[in-house]
């Protein structure tokens, strides 16, 4: 999921000029797990602007219920069709949901203007329902075969990929003495699994150019194909 | 051939000493400091923005200690420069004259001055170890041939007292792999407890020079114990210190740095005294531990 946090509302209004028209958008899958952007907080934005002389004339989540604003043919159909006679008059969006769905409001409204609600801050596991944890940095180029399943470019302050630098101190890192240095995690997990020879073997250094952004994938039901500065390539999905 | 590689070749004992380049474009003194002792140390390493705190580069210093007939060993950490910046800075070194050089992972942003930086890491300490080594065969990380190849003396760091020991031993071995022919260590105050690093690093038959930071008080050590990864002044030194006069105070500094010294000479092929600006002691630390 795309962890957000919701940008003060301090900082939120002054991105709009006097009697600007604004639609708020939330989302029902990442930003409502969130709570940055779900129903309740969608409509508790629209009340707090209000409350703050923000001329809001609507807002909405597009449902169905757990439906991402990012799946553009969805949040189009909703934006045009259901809320069309809002959203037309709208002279900007404020969207409350990932940079993704900022984009995606982009194109669902043909070009509108969309003012950020939150931060993206990171891709996450949704550890329970109040606690969401980065483990993927979203490299394009996965080496946890490696490492027992746990991401050193993630979970090591440095991304070092050949072992632990020499600054833990009783297994925390350097950088926050309450936070597990990310190799000494590997490590115990390798020798948990039996697998410590693998922290042995050399690891190359990474491929940056998968990481370049912007990136592109095209899917097929048999195919996929991955577009970066590494160039394209296509995986067979299927025998 | 530098004169660190040979001493070590020779398996001699060696003593290098640290300059830490400052905030600002005035050398002078810290090359003065490295004047000073120049028929004390074989070397001095230059660090490479300590403790992630902007200054001067280690390069110009290097460069700078070169011009004076002293010899250095240039830091090189992949905190703040990416593998083409690191390739380039090692060719400019060469043109420099420097030929020792320690490959360090470095200090992150979030411990220096400058916070909110990029960490850059394109490269690990391992993986620099193996670029500079490709470098010195004459081609570049990627293959491509160099017009004129340089051939550095390449070391390595290594924390002896980290717990566990393990990962240490075995990111070790990767950097002796990938081309680290010497290695410093982690300031050292417990000699049992390098004894029993040893007893595990020698069968790499790489030289090793024991890391010594001259202890300067009893406040030093107990801030050391809890911020300093990979340090543990014992209970007995900090008791020590904090019984002495302050007139006394270096001339403490000295007995017990000399004492760490002669108690590791046996174990390892040399020391690496970090004076922390105390420069004027390091001839006395170094008649004490009867190392001249």
């Amino acid at each position: 999921m795309h962890a957000t946090i919701q940008k003060s509302i301090d900082e939120i209004v002054t991105y709009f000029k006097p009697g600007e028209k604004l639609f708020v958008v939330g989302c029902d899958n990442c930003a409502a797990k969130c709570h940055s952007g779900g129903i309740p907080e969608t409509e508790e934005m629209a009340n707090r602007l209000k409350k703050r002389g923000v001329n809001v004339i609507g807002w909405c989540v597009p449902q169905p219920k757990g439906m991402s604003l990012c799946k553009l043919s969805n949040t189009k159909k909703v934006l045009q069709e259901e809320y069309g006679e809002e959203t037309r008059q709208a002279d900007s969006f404020l969207i409350l949901a990932c940079g993704q769905g900022f984009h995606t409001v982009i194109d669902a409204t043909d070009g509108g203007a969309v003012h950020p609600g939150c931060d993206t801050i990171f891709g996450g596991e949704t550890v329970s329902d109040d606690f969401i944890a980065e483990y993927c940095s979203l490299c394009g180029e996965c080496i946890v075969e490696q490492t027992g399943g746990l991401c050193p470019v993630t979970l090591c302050a440095k991304s070092l990929l050949n072992g632990p630098c020499g600054g833990a101190k009783d297994g925390k890192c350097e950088v926050d003495r309450n936070r597990d240095c990310g190799w000494q995690l590997i490590y115990d997990r390798l020798r948990t699994l039996g697998r410590l020879e693998q922290m042995k073997e050399y690891v190359e250094p990474k491929n940056n150019s998968r990481w370049s952004r912007p990136r592109s994938l095209t899917v097929g039901e048999k195919e996929a194909t991955f577009v970066s500065l590494a160039g394209s390539s296509t995986i067979v999905n299927h025998d | 051939m530098s004169n660190l590689k040979q001493a070590l070749q020779d398996k001699k004992f060696v003593v290098s000493g640290e300059i830490g380049p400052p905030k600002g474009v005035d050398i002078e003194k810290c090359l003065k400091n490295a004047e000073g002792l120049r028929n004390q140390v074989i070397a001095f390493n230059v660090t490479d923005l300590q403790s992630a705190v902007m200054r001067i580069g280690s390069m110009a210093v290097s460069a700078k200690l070169v011009e004076r007939g002293l010899e250095p060993v240039y830091q090189l950490t992949c905190r703040d420069r990416n593998r083409l910046a690191l390739q380039s800075d090692l060719l400019s070194a060469w043109a420099f004259g420097i030929e020792n050089v320690l490959c360090l992972t470095g200090d992150h942003p979030n411990l220096g001055d400058h916070v909110q930086a990029k960490p850059v890491y394109d490269l690990d300490s391992v993986q620099l170890l193996k670029v500079a080594t490709t470098l010195n065969q004459g081609h570049d990380m990627i293959g491509h041939e160099l017009e004129g190849k340089p051939d550095f003396f390449l070391g390595g760091v290594v924390t002896p007292a980290a717990d566990p020991m393990e990962p240490q031993i075995i990111k070790m071995q990767k950097k002796i792999d990938s081309g680290a022919r010497f290695f410093q260590t982690q300031a050292i105050y417990e000699p049992e407890q390098f004894e029993m690093f040893m007893n595990q690093a020698q069968r790499f038959n790489v030289p090793i020079m024991a890391g010594v930071v001259v202890l300067k008080s009893a406040a030093m050590a107990k801030f050391m114990n809890a911020n300093v990864a990979g340090i543990k002044v014992p209970d007995n030194l900090i008791s020590e210190m904090e019984e002495t006069k302050k007139e006394d105070r270096k001339k403490k500094t000295v007995e017990i740095t000399a004492r760490i010294i002669r108690a590791v000479k046996p174990l390892c092929q040399g020391v690496h005294i970090m004076p922390l600006g105390w420069d004027e002691l390091v001839p006395d630390i170094i008649k004490q531990a009867a190392l001249d």
